[in-house]
């Protein structure tokens, strides 16, 4: 029989039993769904932060020193205020490196402005003014070191009734009650993390200058808990002499930070390593996600199964029929398995297209860039055809197998 | 119309045995020897479990035999596959059946249409096929019903259009009328007249004897025998 009569006649049979047909394929729309909606998250959560990294930071290499066992885990896990701004000057000056600032977290209670007061637990951000580039600003200009300026992104302004311009000052309250006033001298151009020590997520921050009056507070020696050193260009051979130089230096007895290093390992990673290593993590959950949406396939297949086997013995007369007009066992075997692939491909194509939505909106929801993961959705359509035929098989060959003469005795 | 040698039969059957196990044999078909010639219209009387439905099935090409042989237009098809038979079944026989038997997700065209379906016609022709068959069975103008759209007569008439799609050497009708009150058997046996009268080979199962005396003779199955084979003069031409 021709496979386009094999289809027509399946298709008849599916849109006889429309309800029981779409509960049938729920099993494999909700197994593709969900792998479609978590494979579109991850693979915009990791567009989102490959995106991130702007050229500028692809040649950035991030130090910190933690305890051994804090090894391997994300960036800053264990960090330890070691590093000292003539460390930073020190490791700028060295040849291989075009610059290097350090970058700490400065405990904070809250931002004032216009007589509006905003709490910030997360403190600021306290680096130089390497930390930023040009094309990073959208107003303004990168604060000068050792001033009482500040750089701010649009969520932070966000979080105040009145708009916050260049020139504005704000009060941060400082650890233990202390105020600052600041200057705003530049705002950034979006709200997405300026490196991979703050985290990935969009936020309101505000940066100061390392050396600005309040860090020094806590001591006469302020220390700070990591630093980036820049690679001339983003040559891997440039980036690995930078990170080699800048860890021979932290490591001799001339960095302040190896008086305080015992017992510490200097982590020194680029932005990719950093990323890799998020990747990894991610990968991991993707991983768990399919194998929980396969079991869910298995479930759809195996309800499939189960329904095609209730249908072949529901049309035995219709099978018998068929045979006794001069249907072979192939045509039969086809039929049934066509009518399977059509349920399983359906429920792939709908599943797909649920899961696409679902991934837009919450890609929408929380902010990352809805990617269609094409290889998958070729996947789940072959992952259909798959199902189909694996829970077809064997009703569709106990349909082949129906005696005509019984069949067309069946009531 | 009585005619000699095989090669002017429609369906031969020589020394046919059927014997099934249940628990003992049971020859639901002993001995049976029989010629139906082209062009004859031949009526099977018996008593249920006389071996009628057994008949059938083996002329039908849904059975074979256990012993003897069944040669359906010169075709033996006693000993062959279950493909090969299929293919003979469908090209060689039509059956009617008294529950009409139509797939009933299909409109009388795509019914009559089906047979052709599995012989690989195109469409096209087997559209075309199907409405003059339907027509020349007087339902030219229920071309695109549903089955349970149609009356029990129109079905019959439906399926009866569908088993003389493709020509085949005869028509098995089995108890044709069963399902159907009076006034309508009469238009189908009226219909099956037709048939005969334009050559067509008929066979048909029945227990009616008033049914059975349309055909030119009855074949009397007692106890899987032939008991006795009756000439009419009836319709005889």
């Amino acid at each position: 029989m021709n496979p386009i009569e094999s289809l027509r006649i399946a298709w008849r049979a599916i849109r006889g039993h429309k309800l029981r047909s779409t509960l049938t394929t729920l099993g494999v729309i909700i197994g593709i769904a969900a792998v479609i909606t978590f494979v579109t998250l991850g693979t915009g959560l990791q567009d989102e932060i490959i995106g991130d990294i702007s050229p500028d930071d692809q040649q950035n290499v991030y130090a910190w020193a933690a305890s051994p066992e804090n090894s391997g885990q994300g960036p800053l896990a264990g960090a330890q205020p070691v590093f000292t701004l003539r460390d930073a000057n020190e490791v700028g000056n060295l040849s291989g490196v075009d610059d290097a600032y350090v970058y700490t977290q400065v405990p904070g209670q809250s931002v004032t402005f216009a007589g509006q007061s905003v709490p910030r637990e997360g403190g600021f951000i306290a680096t130089g003014p390497g930390y930023f580039d040009d094309d990073d600003l959208a107003e303004g200009r990168r604060f000068t070191r050792g001033t009482n300026e500040a750089v701010v992104n649009p969520a932070l302004i966000g979080l105040f009734e009145e708009n916050v311009t260049v020139g504005d000052t704000l009060t941060l309250g400082i650890f233990r009650g202390a105020q600052v006033n600041v200057t705003v001298v530049g705002i950034l151009e979006n709200s997405e993390s300026m490196s991979a020590f703050e985290g990935f997520a969009p936020a309101p921050r505000l940066y100061i200058p390392a050396d600005f009056g309040g860090v020094g507070s806590a001591g006469e020696d302020p220390r700070y808990i990591a630093m980036v050193a820049e690679a001339p260009s983003k040559s891997a051979a440039d980036i690995d002499r930078t990170k080699r130089v800048t860890r021979e230096y932290l490591n001799s007895p001339a960095s302040d930070a190896s008086d305080r290093a015992e017992g510490l390992n200097f982590q020194l990673k680029t932005s990719t390593e950093l990323i890799a290593q998020l990747e990894e993590v991610l990968d991991l959950l993707q991983d768990f996600i399919v194998g929980i949406a396969a079991i869910s396939l298995l479930v759809g297949s195996i309800g499939i199964a189960n329904i095609m086997l209730v249908s072949v013995t529901e049309r035995t007369r219709e099978i018998g029929i068929m045979k006794a007009v001069g249907a072979q066992r192939r045509d039969i075997l086809g039929l049934f398995i066509v009518e399977a692939i059509i349920l399983g491909v359906l429920g792939a194509i709908l599943g797909t297209a649920l899961g696409l939505a679902a991934g837009f909106l919450v890609a929408g929801y929380i902010g990352i860039p809805w990617v269609i993961p094409w290889s998958w959705v070729a996947i789940a359509i072959v992952v259909g055809i798959l199902v189909g035929v694996l829970a077809g098989l064997y009703p569709a060959w106990n349909a082949s197998r129906t005696d005509p003469i019984d069949a067309l005795r069946y009531e | 119309m009585s005619s000699t040698g095989s090669a002017a039969a429609a369906v031969t059957l020589d020394a046919v045995r059927k014997t099934y196990q249940v628990g003992e044999p049971v020859h639901a078909l002993d001995g049976v020897s029989l010629e139906i010639p082209r062009g004859s219209y031949t009526a099977v009387m018996g008593p249920s479990g006389s071996g009628k439905s057994t008949l059938m099935n083996l002329i039908g090409c849904l059975d074979t035999p256990t012993e003897g042989s069944v040669v359906v237009n010169d075709q033996d098809v006693s000993a062959i596959g279950d493909r090969k038979r299929t293919t003979i079944r469908g090209e060689e026989i039509g059956f009617v059946f008294q529950t009409f038997n139509l797939m009933p997700r299909l409109t009388a065209r795509e019914n009559v249409a089906l047979p052709m379906v599995f012989r690989g016609v195109g469409r096209g022709e087997r559209r075309e096929r199907a409405a003059e068959v339907l027509q020349s069975v007087g339902l030219g103008d229920r071309l695109e019903h549903l089955p349970n759209e149609l009356s029990g007569g129109q079905r019959q008439r439906v399926a009866i259009a569908r088993a003389l799609v493709n020509d085949p050497a005869i028509l098995l009708a089995d108890e044709p009328t069963g399902n159907l009150d009076t006034e309508t058997g009469a238009q189908i046996m009226g219909l099956f007249e037709d048939l005969y009268d334009r050559g067509n080979t008929i066979l048909m199962v029945t227990h009616e004897r008033e049914i059975a005396e349309h055909a030119e003779r009855v074949i009397h199955l007692l106890d899987g025998e032939i008991e006795r084979i009756e000439e009419l003069s009836g319709v005889g031409k």
